[in-house]
């Protein structure tokens, strides 16, 4: 616990100092809960996400950094290795193939990622896993394009 | 399509209590932190069975445990028995070799005192600070797993207020907080070596799993329970400049009879086998690891 909060502050500050860097990613921590924290990411330019802000809940567990943190959609999203419902992320880092060499910066960088390079074959939305999988690129497309305008975009007046 | 259930079980998602355990009917909400928490419950399990690192035991306890298994093996351990006393079992769950190599490691410098051996390892763990750096790692990502390692180095030289004993080390390497810590710390200097000298390890990676060797440091070296191979000890044994001994206790016999076949680990012998082998027979493995197909243990000689 104490070493995982120090951890914490100590990517807390890492944050701070990278939000020049990375525009990408911008990465709030709760108010009162460093085991909290939310990311705003841009979706990556020519992918059907261009354009869209797309915000992740992500909670820390005790054990961090030896267990990963979990990591969700809580924008609606169409994509392959994303659930459509839970917005849970299909990402070997999240689960498997997690170590504390990550941090929370570099998981988000790892997500947007995955969203200019879906994985197809390891689907947690089978509708957008067949669309791309049977070579449907433009269905894929247009399919997450509307997603991105109706959900990761600012409403128009 | 939708489903009436499914509609209940999504209002239900909500409120579910996150602890509650799956039965059959839930198969389709599963999640993934479902899936890890039925995982660290089977961790859990296991570690009633067999602390991170256990008693040392006569060595007669393998001869109990094959008493009705192979003959190869039955042999095996008696050649075994001639020329070690005990075994130290350790847990089964893919952090073994560097769980071992700890133990081991900790146990001999504690008995002998050597406070020569500790500069040379602080040294060296310094190289491997700096490998990291080199390879674009973020300090704030390894410091503190170097940092509780050489506390561990600091506290088994006896005279100072952190110092101790042959006991409380056994219960340092069973405390999580300090053994996993412990064990991350060598899967970072692990892939550090392999990845600065990632020509000379690439043709063995290739041939263990068809992977980059940036690929293979990701997957199976970084992660915390993933099974050590000889890449593995071999980087260890390198980075740190220590040498291993591994006793094979496998099924594989020749006509000449049953003898248990070795391998030694040492130092740089990979550049040595390239330039002038002198000085290659100074060092004499100290760590002695029993390998049992799967598994590492700790061996104790005569």
């Amino acid at each position: 616990m104490q070493a995982s909060r120090a951890r914490l502050f100590k990517e807390y500050k890492e944050v701070q100092r990278e939000k020049a860097v990375d525009p990408e990613i911008q990465l709030i921590c709760d108010d009162s809960n460093i085991f909290k924290w939310t990311a705003l990411i841009k979706g990556p330019s020519e992918t059907p996400y261009e354009g869209g802000v797309f915000q992740l809940a992500l909670v820390v567990p005790e054990q961090y950094p030896l267990q990963p943190p979990q990591v969700r959609f809580l924008t609606k999203i169409f994509h392959p290795n994303v659930h459509f419902k839970s917005g849970e992320i299909c990402l070997d880092i999240l689960k498997t193939a997690w170590s504390p060499a990550w941090t929370l910066q570099s998981v988000c960088r790892a997500i947007i990622a995955l969203m200019a390079h879906p994985e197809p074959d390891s689907p947690l939305n089978c509708d957008s896993g067949n669309l791309l999988r049977s070579g449907d690129i433009r269905g894929y497309q247009s399919m997450a394009r509307m997603y991105t305008r109706l959900a990761a975009m600012p409403k128009k007046g | 399509m939708q489903n009436p259930e499914q509609q209940v079980a999504e209002d239900e998602q909500d409120t579910a209590d996150s602890n509650r355990l799956p039965t059959i009917d839930d198969w389709a909400n599963i999640k993934d932190c479902d899936i890890m928490q039925q995982q660290s419950a089977i961790q859990a399990e296991e570690a009633h069975k067999l602390p991170y690192v256990g008693d040392k035991e006569p060595l007669s306890v393998l001869e109990v445990e094959y008493q009705s298994g192979s003959p190869i093996l039955q042999k095996k351990i008696k050649t075994l028995s001639e020329g070690f006393a005990f075994v130290r079992r350790t847990r089964g769950d893919g952090n073994c070799f560097f769980r071992c190599f700890m133990f081991s490691y900790l146990e001999h410098v504690l008995e002998l005192q050597d406070k020569t051996e500790v500069e040379r390892m602080k040294g060296k763990v310094e190289e491997c600070r700096k490998t990291l750096q080199n390879l674009g790692y973020v300090d704030f990502t390894f410091e503190d797993f170097f940092a509780l390692y050489l506390d561990q180095l600091e506290s088994v030289i006896q005279g100072t207020e952190a110092s101790i004993s042959q006991d409380e080390l056994v219960t340092k390497c069973r405390d999580q907080s300090i053994s996993d810590y412990v064990v991350m710390f060598f899967r970072f200097v692990t892939s550090g070596e392999i990845k600065k000298r990632s020509e000379f390890y690439e043709p063995f990676i290739l041939g263990l799993s068809n992977c980059t060797v940036d690929q293979f440091c990701k997957t199976s070296v970084e992660p915390m329970g993933e099974e050590s191979d000889h890449v593995h000890i071999t980087a260890l044994s390198d980075a740190l400049g220590v040498p291993i001994r591994v006793m094979y206790l496998d099924r594989s016999s020749c006509d000449s009879g049953v003898g248990v076949n070795h391998h030694d680990f040492l130092p740089g012998a990979a550049d040595l086998q390239q330039g002038s082998d002198s000085g290659s027979s100074a060092v004499k493995p100290y760590i002695t690891l029993l390998y049992r197909p799967g598994h590492y243990d700790i061996l104790y000689s005569k």
